[in-house]
């Protein structure tokens, strides 16, 4: 049973490691200070990101995503093809993200994550996750004035972030997660999106997850089994019926369980916790399982994020 | 008929936002700060006086955020540390931690204060239970419709005492509420405790929304004026409304962008009023601002209202 992030932690923290990346990214925004210059100041925020992990005793840390706007945005500066639009709401939470607007044909003229992820093993002796956004989620929070069609631009983002996963696999990454929160509102077009999850799975050499969360996956559990991915994540704190779907399942793959609410700052107790995976266990066992917040903890506070993060190891650490 | 008035908040002078960073700072007693703060109101609501706004508003020269100028001044909440919005943008977001209480009204004083500077009448601001419940955190309440309603019940006695100061019409803003469209019950519900019983006009501004799902809940929401902007969806939401079969509630027609710089020509203001007047009768129309506009400067947003009261006028008079 291994404990993980699903991608963010907070960039500050008030009595930790400050707040200076706010003030970094505006005296850059104003050209005040060097890509250098600001790239120290995430290396910096990273490094005390990943400490944060360590000290929780997070078994598979991530790079806690500082340098991302947004879950979309940093693909979007990198993969040509794409404008950078104006503030949209980020699913049914007040935050914001800027929406992508994709022109023409996107390319991938180089890596997208691979100095991030490069660094941030260099940080720690653990093995660093990889997280890259899926390409429904893309897709769904892109415009698309190019193809003005879902079919070919999902195809195109899957090869893509192909490329970037065979990337990140070959630097060492040994499990490389898609985010497709996009997954559980409306009616999504599975056949197409699990083609695409498996377009971007397609010979991997590593691990590979798919992470679910926000809304309802509605039944749709099932047929996400079905794609080609050693791992998937279910949100049981967004949907509480998702647990009934998750005991309903024959699991031929990886549970990762997302059991702690990274929306709210009330903090669940070890006894709930042991409850859940009470339940997860009778059809998952401990060895296929991993546990983490139902989503990224960003958008909780620093004080709320790292008690989610020791309450998880703690809960773990007392289960048997 | 065409009442003009304005969403809620007015941006602050340049003196003002000084002095709020000072005493955030510890630099400047509260006393020097509400002199401060009191001075920007008059001269609001004389601007807006002068000007000929019908239904006038503070302002809101005291206030920062719309849900943690609330939390501020009940019990139950306290402040968290700081949380991301959007891209390297931060705020504090408030923390539910005990049962939702007012000590005292909130809003009264500042509303009387308004009020005894003019003889229009000022609208009373409130925001929201829907709102106040999504943008804050919960650590108290059981689940979300708890939480809504606990904080509705509370809402609804400093409208009553709004009420009986003698506000004739009273603002909810309710901007979260079209975001999750699955809860717009529970919206419309913690909405109907607000507004229950009062005589006074009410009014819900909303924005940021999928507007053709909700539009078939727009005649249930439990207030007489429904507020939404226009301008900056270039006045498609009227097809929406023509197509609606009874919509008989007032509307807050937002006639101005706040989220540009660009001052409306009259002309363009007066050829947007005159197509809603093709849906909805002069009686409904109440032309104002799409949003608040405290994301402007003083003078953009001073343009911006003159705009509105000329434009306004000449369709008046043709009427």
């Amino acid at each position: 049973m291994l404990t993980t992030m699903v991608g963010s932690f907070p960039k500050v923290a008030e009595g930790r490691y400050g707040t200076g990346v706010i003030g970094a990214v505006t005296r850059w925004q104003k050209q005040e200070l060097s890509d250098d210059g600001l790239e120290q100041v995430f290396q910096d925020v990273t490094r005390a990101v990943i400490k944060e992990q360590e000290e929780a005793g997070i078994d598979l840390p991530t790079d806690g995503q500082v340098r991302w706007e947004d879950l979309v945005t940093p693909l979007a500066r990198r993969v040509e093809g794409f404008e950078i639009n104006g503030l949209e709401r980020f699913f049914d939470n007040n935050v914001y993200y800027r929406r992508p607007i994709l022109t023409k044909t996107p390319v991938r003229r180089r890596p997208i994550f691979l100095n991030d992820y490069l660094f941030a093993k260099r940080c720690t002796k653990k093995p660093v996750k990889a997280v890259l956004p899926g390409p429904y989620t893309v897709v769904k929070l892109s415009e698309d004035r190019y193809y003005r069609d879902e079919k070919p631009f999902l195809r195109s983002i899957a090869e893509i972030l192909n490329e970037e996963a065979k990337t990140l696999a070959k630097a060492g990454a040994m499990l490389i997660q898609f985010d497709e929160p996009a997954l559980g509102f409306g009616a999504p077009p599975l056949k197409q999106v699990i083609e695409a999850i498996n377009i971007a799975t397609q010979g991997v050499p590593a691990k590979t997850a798919l992470s679910t969360y926000f809304g309802s996956l509605n039944g749709t559990l099932e047929e996400l089994q079905r794609c080609r991915v050693d791992v998937l994540g279910v949100d049981v704190v967004s949907d509480p019926k998702a647990i009934g779907a998750v005991k309903r399942q024959k699991w031929a793959k990886e549970l990762a369980l997302g059991c702690l609410d990274a929306r709210n700052t009330k903090l669940e107790s070890v006894t709930e916790l042991h409850a859940l995976f009470d339940v997860v266990t009778k059809r998952v066992p401990k060895d296929r399982l991993y546990v983490n917040p139902n989503c990224g903890l960003e958008f909780l506070p620093y004080e709320q994020a790292r008690q989610k993060l020791d309450r998880l190891g703690e809960a773990v650490r007392r289960y048997d | 008929m065409l009442l003009t008035t304005s969403v809620g908040s007015l941006p602050k002078p340049d003196y003002l936002m000084k002095a709020r960073t000072q005493h955030r700072k510890g630099e400047l007693g509260p006393s020097e700060l509400r002199r401060l703060e009191e001075q920007a109101t008059r001269d609001w609501v004389a601007f807006q006086d002068e000007l000929g706004i019908d239904i006038i508003v503070d302002g809101e020269q005291y206030r920062g955020d719309m849900v943690a100028y609330f939390a501020e001044h009940l019990d139950g909440f306290k402040t968290s540390g700081l949380v991301r919005s959007y891209g390297n943008r931060y705020y504090r977001k408030p923390i539910i931690v005990s049962r939702v209480r007012r000590r005292k009204p909130v809003t009264i004083d500042w509303w009387r204060f308004a009020q005894h500077l003019t003889s229009r009448p000022v609208k009373g601001m409130l925001t929201g239970p829907y709102t106040i419940m999504d943008w804050s955190f919960n650590e108290h309440y059981p689940s979300r419709r708890a939480t809504a309603l606990a904080v509705a019940e509370v809402i609804h006695d400093e409208a009553e005492d709004l009420e009986r100061a003698g506000a004739q019409y009273i603002q909810i803003d309710e901007p979260a509420i079209s975001t999750r469209l699955d809860e717009i019950d529970l919206a419309i519900e913690a909405l109907g405790i607000v507004t229950k019983g009062l005589r006074a006009k009410t009014i819900t501004h909303i924005c940021y929304g999928n507007f053709q799902a909700l539009a078939p809940k727009l005649m249930k929401l439990p207030v007489d004026q429904i507020d939404l902007e226009f301008a900056n969806r270039k006045f498609e939401l009227l097809d929406d409304f023509k197509k609606m079969k009874r919509f008989t509630k007032e509307v807050g027609l937002g006639v101005v962008d706040v989220h540009s710089h660009r001052i409306e020509p009259v002309e363009e203001v007066v050829a947007n009023l005159r197509k809603s007047l093709t849906v909805f009768t002069p009686e409904q129309i109440y032309p104002d601002p799409d949003c608040g506009l405290k994301t402007r400067t003083p003078e953009e947003a001073k343009e911006k209202l003159r705009v509105i009261v000329e434009a306004t006028r000449i369709v008046r008079e043709k009427l």
